[in-house]
């Protein structure tokens, strides 16, 4: 048994791990760019480790016993664009891969995943070339240019319609443990992932544990369906983000600092959210609810109906600013969830199947 | 690549597009279908939800699935009023503005026209206020005609020139043709599954269990794009008579960059003029194939064709060709998609 880390040193690591993956670049379907770097930081804890041809990486845990499987997933895909013309000027055309904010790209610093890694710029059209209506909007993605500064002719040596683009953006630290980068969503849940199979192994567990960074998520959780189904889990818990409250946020918040969102609501097992809480108050970790009325849009929306059904939990990192290039977290959030996983795991019963009977 | 080495199985096309297909009444297409694969197919078969399988048996041990769906947008009928209107709503994608005035046929050959009520100003047009008039003199005519769930189609009759082809349902009966002629020249180590799909139109639905039963090694689809070469179209780098598209990505799938490095090095390999297709609407069947059970890499082959889910689609036998020479390439080849291991 190693010696335990303290508090700092834990939140310093987990910083250093997230600050590495943020600046990855693994746009949904593209993810192989990633697969190194987090078999490198889920390495040291796992007893196997493997990927499927879509780039999920699979890291297992033995358990003492090995009856159950658990599924721990976090997603690695960041949403990005693509290519989609060079026009005459040599300007690159594009569309988006999931649900980027449109308004937030103009003037960001971009890489074109083109025959090498070529800068770029997102410009705007002229507003002269506008119509009346458009000017008086935000700016639409097809209004919108990446200038690398080439010719067409010199554009379509380097690339192709169909290369991606992902933002550039490297991390910063705020204040207060604070970080700031792009791709928090979801890579702040691998290192969760991380956190929770190094304190796995100060602990007894009886199930295996098989932490999942999954692809796709961003396009329609497509890693989480086709991973579940390979694992057959006995139970399967999503980690991810959620809104954090932020100045102009009127619902009922979800606040920054304040430990993990556990999810409840018709996609999530009751017995598993009231597991996640006990566990969360017995250790004397920091909690939030987190109800949901419909499908969450997360990896747990595709694990409750894959295979036969899975017992399906959420436990979310609050997040401000989803889905912009300034995503911010608090570090403690993501050891915490780590945490909340690793004891809830170590405190799951042999048999599963009476904790799980409705 | 010539476009004459098809030409003579043309006629067999119109008789594709012309035959009567809507979602879930597939039959009149795959009965075509399955006349024509016969003499070189080892095993043929139907399943649950009418998917027809044609198989040729390779040696390899690896399992091919290469699919198309046969089925085309259409209209059901949901009411029949006291004069004999039929009222309707639309089975997969149909635009409401495409509708008026439209002739449309029954399968039992009943002929109409789509018209509407009294519009106060254009914008007013929506699906509840259009009609399907077949001509029926009173409900009781009407009923003796056509019932409550009957599925009709355009009419959209099949004109040919040189280089083009103008047909209701080319979208996607030039995937199924595509693929019978694909059949009819490849000699494959692999076992080859050809499925012509039912109802993917409503919903990618006939390609999911059928890639369930099977579970293959790979698989490939064959469906049709839009182009971006009309007058003041939606920008989109691909163009009619330009090359069989390879897809990259669509709303329902993002092709494994491998599987899209696969296509393009085959079409490079053997000089077949090819477009990257980035489709920003819509999407294939080959989004409900890769994520069947733990994944099943696949691509896309896709014919460029203009004015889709219209009774008036074009495509370019340049491009057709280029397809069917592409396809029986990748199924010919011995290794595949290759996985990459980090």
């Amino acid at each position: 048994m190693q010696e335990a880390k303290t508090k700092n040193q834990q939140i310093e690591q987990s910083k250093k791990f997230l600050s590495a993956l943020s600046a990855g670049s693994a746009v949904s379907g593209y993810e192989h760019g990633l697969l190194e770097m987090i078999a490198e930081g889920l390495r040291p804890y796992a007893d196997e480790l493997k990927h499927d041809a879509f780039y999920n990486v699979y890291a297992k845990k033995k358990g003492l016993t090995g009856q159950g499987t658990i599924l721990l997933s976090a997603h690695s895909d960041e949403i990005g664009l693509m290519i989609t013309d060079i026009d005459a000027l040599g300007f690159l055309h594009f569309a988006q891969i999931a649900g980027v904010d449109a308004k937030t790209l103009l003037g960001q610093e971009v890489v074109v995943h083109g025959r090498q890694a070529t800068p770029g710029l997102i410009v705007p059209i002229p507003e002269s070339l506008l119509s009346a209506d458009d000017r008086k909007k935000a700016a639409k993605i097809e209004n919108m240019r990446i200038d690398i500064g080439w010719t067409q002719d010199q554009a379509r040596e380097r690339v192709s319609i169909g290369d991606t683009v992902t933002l550039k953006r490297t991390v910063s630290e705020l204040l207060n443990d604070c970080l700031t980068g792009k791709t928090f969503d979801d890579r702040a849940g691998v290192a969760a992932l991380a956190v929770c199979l190094e304190e796995l192994s100060k602990l007894r567990h009886h199930h295996d544990v098989v932490a999942v960074a999954t692809v796709q998520e961003e396009v329609g959780v497509r890693g989480a369906s086709i991973s579940a189904y390979r694992l057959n889990p006995d139970l399967a818990i999503a980690v991810d983000v959620t809104h954090a409250v932020t100045s102009d946020y009127k619902a009922e918040p979800i606040e920054m600092g304040k430990g993990p969102a556990i999810a409840l609501g018709p996609n999530i097992h009751p017995a598993l959210y009231r597991k996640l809480c006990d566990v969360a108050l017995e250790q004397r970790l920091p909690y939030q609810s987190d109800p949901n009325p419909g499908v969450t849009g997360t990896d747990a929306r595709a694990f409750q109906i894959t295979q036969s059904g899975i017992p399906t939990g959420l436990v979310s990192i609050p997040l401000r600013y989803m889905h912009t290039s300034v995503e911010t977290l608090h570090m403690r959030d993501v050891v915490h969830t780590g945490k909340l996983l690793a004891y809830f795991i170590a405190a799951l019963p042999e048999d599963l199947e009476g904790m799980l009977c409705y | 690549m010539n476009v004459t080495d098809t030409q003579n199985a043309y006629p067999f096309l119109q008789q594709l597009t012309q035959a009567f297909g809507p979602s879930g009444l597939e039959n009149p297409v795959l009965s075509l279908l399955a006349v024509a694969t016969q003499g070189y197919a080892d095993e043929t078969y139907r399943d649950t939800l009418g998917n027809l399988y044609v198989i040729k048996r390779g040696t390899s041990g690896k399992q091919v699935m290469v699919s198309a769906h046969a089925d085309e947008i259409g209209l059901i009928v949901t009411f029949i009023d006291t004069d004999g209107f039929l009222r309707f709503t639309t089975l997969g994608g149909v635009s409401v503005t495409n509708l008026l005035y439209r002739r449309v046929v029954f399968e039992n050959g009943v002929s109409g026209v789509i018209a509407v009520e009294k519009l106060d100003k254009p914008g007013d047009l929506s699906l509840e206020k259009l009609y399907i008039d077949i001509g029926a003199t009173s409900e009781s005519d009407a009923a003796a005609k056509v019932r409550i769930g009957d599925s009709a189609v355009f009419v959209g009759e099949y004109t040919e020139t040189q280089t083009r082809v103008i047909s209701k349902a080319l979208d996607n009966r030039i995937g199924c043709f595509v693929l019978s002629e694909a059949l009819k020249q490849v000699v494959s180590p692999h076992t080859l599954v050809f499925v012509f799909t039912t109802q993917e139109e409503v919903g990618l639905r006939g390609a999911r269990p059928a890639a369930y039963a099977l579970d293959p090694d790979w698989a490939v689809t064959v469906d049709v794009t839009r182009t971006g070469d009309t007058p003041k179209s939606a920008r989109m780098a691909v163009r009619l008579g330009a090359g069989v598209g390879i897809k990259v990505m669509d709303r329902a799938i993002v092709i494994a960059p491998y599987v899209k490095t696969w296509i393009s090095e085959q079409a490079r390999k053997q000089q077949i003029p090819h477009q990257f297709e980035v489709l920003e609407s819509g999407g294939t069947e080959s989004g409900a194939i890769q994520l069947t059970k733990s994944g099943i890499p696949v691509g896309v082959l896709s014919i460029p064709a203009r004015y889709v889910h219209s009774p008036g689609e074009m495509i370019d036998k340049r491009d057709v060709a280029s397809a069917i020479a592409l396809l029986v390439a990748l199924l010919q080849d011995q290794a595949g998609p290759q996985i990459p291991i980090y």
